[in-house]
């Protein structure tokens, strides 16, 4: 995120007047709100020793870094402050609008506290993504680097055509097919003016000649066949087109799949489940549906006006006009009609969500809308969501219904007019009836894509946020990347972690400072309050996400080093919620070895404490489990999950909270696993249950992200700190139990 | 038939035995759980009395302090060096409390926002959220000058202006971009889910929040001019 903006050359004026030449000017942010008013020339200048606050191009506050201390931020309702204590009073530096700069100013309590030491010669970088465009200040489409206002939709649709090679035929077919119906569409109406000129209105015409019944026959032949084309190439179109739009969209989700798969766990758990099957399946859909089905149908229609409109004046300009003089008014009964109702619709639209979701609501709450007898006021609520919906629906409906025959007369009222001049021309025997016949066709051809005009612009604008949407998972970088040469070592287990400093978000550290050296096949338990980094940790260690600052050895080899494959092949890891996938209780055992044999999973479940309740199931070890199978009890479930992580004899072995969520018995069985376990492993326990760690070689203890205390049982019990209470806790609160 | 109703019979008398066994070991086992337990706690309640730490202390490092009624009596609010709130409290059988700066919260901000004032301690990056020092259960017990300090510091937290007219209010791409008149100034604000973001209240006040944390209010608005009312009308 960008920290030093610049400053308007007023105000740049007067910061130069003002500081010393011998200030470095460090940061430079805006700040917006000021008293009861938003402000848009407020900012916040740090040198290398003080503060400059300007406001409406006058320096409103000098603060000297040398006298602050304890800087924050604190989020207010709708906006946020920055505070500092200066020379001991807490005071209110600025304040600012939360998402845009919230995170730009919480960088700056680190950057200000190092200023203030005078401790940093360079500015600090934050790598946060921006949110907001930086050329219009708008917000970005959620999760994306998407400006729908700035972006080059060129670069877009460029990357798109660069994308369907080798389908670039097979999908231009839907556009030439649309070309030669379009072609037949407007010759049929001249044939058929020559069918009608020659025979039918022609008193002349004799049948009995038999090179006349040889023309009419021709002519007959002709629009039939003709039809037949017209349809054969339609037929063909949608099969075409159906085989190359579910190509180009099966390319795209496996291209998307694959790469989420790539991804690393930072940048996937920014974006929400939703939004990534969102993507694969929306997103995708939107592009497919606009390029095979809008695309060809918006490009067939401009071409038939344009050819029609063309005709028609080579025709008869004059008649033309008639064609014309009605058209703004049809377009604007067709502009206004759809606003109106599209407000309707939407209003339905949101009163039926409402419905649905109130719906959900009570029905999920059944059970205590019984137990508190509220089922009056369920109802009554209900009542009130659908009569407010089927008004609106009712209300939407009558407008529909009565109006839109109207319109349906608006825009059809030019070809009144054609009938009636063209009729006039008729009987003054200025024109012939198969001339008014073509003429009246080509007219209608004109009205057709009037209908569809006012929904273009949206389509266009949803398929390319989609398409934006699609590419920016393509192109993104995976961040944590393995070295152009990464070790495969075989690890043997000693871990150390060297002055680790991590967070999410770089403003804001989670991991603080931390030191720990654990030795091979030593089990480790991690203890502290819930949110103080224990989970972080173990995730740092898997290397799901990279240090900020410090290192982690693993044999004395930094894990960025090693390959991720090799690492996390030689890990075993269970956490607090299992996740199964659907299939057998064997392949889940296999999971991270795929090759091994019943004689393994059979091991690996009996050292799981797992193999006894499995044979009780039905089908044994080929009992389907997941989403639609067997449904286990947790304790089984994380017994299976214990099996997966020792099928492949990790090195280290990891436990997230894994006994959390059970009764004591079944900890016991899984305490029972986890000791067999851990032998000869180098494993990581987290635990709130501290009798779970009893035999743990050494405790780590996390506070708030710092390392509080790292020792033996023993010595943390002698150490009397927070180990101690945490225990001293548990045991009061089981004596109380019993 | 006769049969199977006795192996069930047996079956059931079996499960039962294996139940009481069951019982008695679990209770042997827990008896001697309580016994080790017990010891264990005295153990280090010894350990305590050696090293000379009071219960209290060490009760203060896991429990926050308890919040009280604060009123007139036991409590002066007066505005801090740093333009912030500072407060004096004065518990009986208690020393006088100082805070250089405290933190005003309100429990209802949008239905009750003079009742149930919380004042609390700043929250700290090391400590996490700070403890409620008292509970004011009606401003206006108070005198006015603090009110009016009180409000002051409110209104700031509370940043909710007010919006007075909508130039333009245009839905694009899934967004909702207006730019509006509002009792703060002119701005431009974009909602990322335009039929979640505005919350109708019962008095007809509506809220309004937007992608960046901003929030808005409007007092009521059929008091809008025509305009503005039509544009925002069917998001209401």
């Amino acid at each position: 995120m960008k920290l030093m903006f610049d400053l308007p050359e007023a105000e740049e004026k007067l910061f130069l007047a003002a500081a010393d030449p011998s200030e470095k000017r460090m940061y430079c942010l805006p700040f917006n709100i000021e008293g009861k008013q938003f402000v848009n020339d407020g900012y916040m200048v740090f040198t290398d020793q003080f503060i400059y606050k300007i406001l409406h191009q006058e320096i409103v506050a000098k603060y000297d870094l040398a006298n602050m201390k304890d800087f924050s931020t604190e989020i207010h309702y709708g906006s946020c402050g920055f505070y500092a204590k200066v020379d001991g009073d807490t005071t209110l530096l600025c304040r600012f609008v939360t998402g845009r700069h919230m995170p730009r100013y919480t960088a700056m309590i680190k950057a200000c506290e190092l200023l203030a030491e005078r401790a940093s010669k360079e500015p600090i970088t934050n790598n946060e993504p921006e949110r907001f465009c930086s050329k219009c200040g708008r917000p970005f489409i959620a999760n994306t680097h998407y400006c729908p206002f700035c972006q080059d939709k060129k670069e877009v649709y460029r990357k798109l055509w660069a994308m369907t090679r080798g389908m670039r035929l097979m999908m231009c077919f839907p556009l030439f097919a649309a070309i030669i119906s379009m072609v037949i569409r407007f010759v049929l109406p001249a044939v058929q003016k020559n069918a009608i000129n020659n025979f039918i209105t022609n008193p002349s015409v004799d049948i009995h000649d038999n090179k006349t019944l040889i023309h009419f026959i021709v002519i007959i032949a002709a629009i039939v066949m003709l039809d037949i084309v017209h349809r054969a190439v339609n037929v063909i179109q949608s099969r075409i087109s159906a085989v190359s739009g579910n190509k180009f969209t099966q390319m795209l989700r496996a291209l998307l799949f694959e790469k989420i798969q790539t991804l690393s766990m930072s940048s996937i758990q920014k974006k929400s489940t939703g939004d990534l099957m969102g993507r694969i399946n929306n997103d995708v859909s939107v592009v497919q549906n606009f390029m095979t089905g809008l695309l060809p149908t918006y490009f067939s229609q401009l071409f038939s006006f344009v050819l029609a409109l063309t005709l028609l004046i080579w025709l008869d300009p004059a008649m033309c006009l008639y064609v014309f003089i009605p058209l703004p008014v049809a377009v604007a009964a067709i502009i206004g009609f759809r606003k109106i109702m599209n407000r309707r619709n939407v209003r339905a639209w949101v009163l039926g969500q409402r419905t649905n979701h109130k719906l959900q609501d009570q029905l999920n709450g059944v059970r205590v809308i019984k137990a508190y007898g509220r089922e009056d006021l369920a109802v009554e609520e209900f009542e009130n969501c659908t009569e407010r919906q089927a008004k609106q629906d009712r209300s939407n409906a009558k407008l529909f219904d009565t109006f839109f025959p109207f319109v349906g007369f608006a825009v059809r009222f030019g070809s009144y007019l054609i009938t009636l001049f063209g009729n006039l021309a008729l009987f003054g025997g200025t024109m012939s009836v198969g001339d008014l016949n073509q003429f009246t066709s080509y007219s209608n051809i004109i009205y057709e894509p009037l209908m569809q005009i006012t929904a273009i612009p949206r389509n266009i604008s949803n398929f390319t946020t989609s398409l934006s949407k699609i590419f920016e998972i393509l192109e993104e970088e995976p961040e944590v990347a393995d070295i152009g040469l990464p070790l495969d070592i075989r690890i043997e287990g000693d871990v150390s972690i060297r002055n680790v400093t991590f967070g999410y978000d770089s403003y804001n550290p989670v991991l603080e400072g931390i030191n720990i050296e654990i030795k091979q096949g030593e089990m480790v338990g991690v203890v502290g309050h819930s949110g103080c980094g224990k989970t972080t940790l173990i995730n740092l260690i898997m290397r799901l996400y990279d240090v900020t600052e410090g290192e982690i050895l693993i044999d004395d080899v930094n894990i960025k080093d090693i390959s991720q494959n090799a690492l996390r092949s030689q890990m075993g890891v269970v956490l607090q919620e299992t996740h199964l996938f659907s299939g057998s209780i064997r392949d889940n055992i296999k999971y991270a070895a795929p090759h091994a044999t019943n004689d393994e999973v059979v091991a690996a479940a009996k050292l799981a404490n797992a193999h006894d309740f499995i044979l009780n199931l039905p089908e044994g070890y080929n009992t389907m489990v997941g989403e639609k199978g067997f449904s286990l009890s947790g304790g089984e479930r994380q017994r299976i999950a214990i099996a997966r992580a020792l099928i492949h004899d990790p090195r280290i072995m990891i436990l997230d909270e894994a006994t959390a969520a059970l009764d004591t018995e079944t900890e016991k069985l899984i305490q029972d696993a986890i000791n067999k376990v851990v032998k000869n492993r180098t494993t990581f326990v987290i635990a709130h249950r501290l009798s779970t760690l009893r035999n743990a070689n050494k405790l780590i203890v996390l506070d708030h992200g710092h390392l509080a205390e790292f020792g033996t049982h023993k010595e943390l019990l002698d150490k009397k700190g927070i180990y101690y209470h945490l225990v001293m806790a548990q045991r009061k609160a089981a004596l109380e139990k019993q | 038939m006769a049969q199977n109703t006795i192996t069930n019979e047996e079956k059931k008398k079996a499960a039962a035995e294996a139940a009481d066994a069951k019982q008695e070991k679990k209770e042997k086992a827990s008896s001697e759980e309580i016994e080790k337990l017990k010891k264990e706690s005295e153990e280090a309640k010894k350990a305590l009395d050696e090293v000379g730490q009071s219960p209290d202390e060490i009760e203060a490092m896991f429990n926050k302090r308890e919040s009280v009624d604060l009123t007139p009596a036991n409590c002066r609010f007066y505005r801090s060096e740093g333009g912030l709130i500072s407060m004096e409290l004065t518990l009986p059988e208690k020393e006088v409390e100082q805070f250089e700066r405290i933190v005003v919260l309100r429990s209802f901000p949008i239905s009750n926002p003079d009742e149930y004032i919380s004042i609390r301690e700043p929250s700290t990056r090391r400590r996490g959220n700070g403890a409620e020092i008292g509970l004011i259960r009606n401003m206006h017990d108070f005198d006015e000058a603090t009110v009016k300090l009180l409000n002051e510091e409110l209104d700031r937290r509370y940043f909710t202006p007010e919006l007075l007219k909508i130039y333009s209010l245009k839905e694009k791409f899934g967004y909702l971009y207006c730019e509006a008149e509002t009792s703060a100034g002119r701005i431009t604000f974009v909602l990322n889910n335009p039929y979640s973001n505005f919350r109708t209240l019962e008095d007809r006040r509506v809220l309004i929040s937007d992608i960046d944390g901003n929030a808005f209010m409007i007092k009521d608005p059929e008091n809008f001019d025509k305009a503005s009312l039509k544009k925002i009308e069917i998001y209401l």
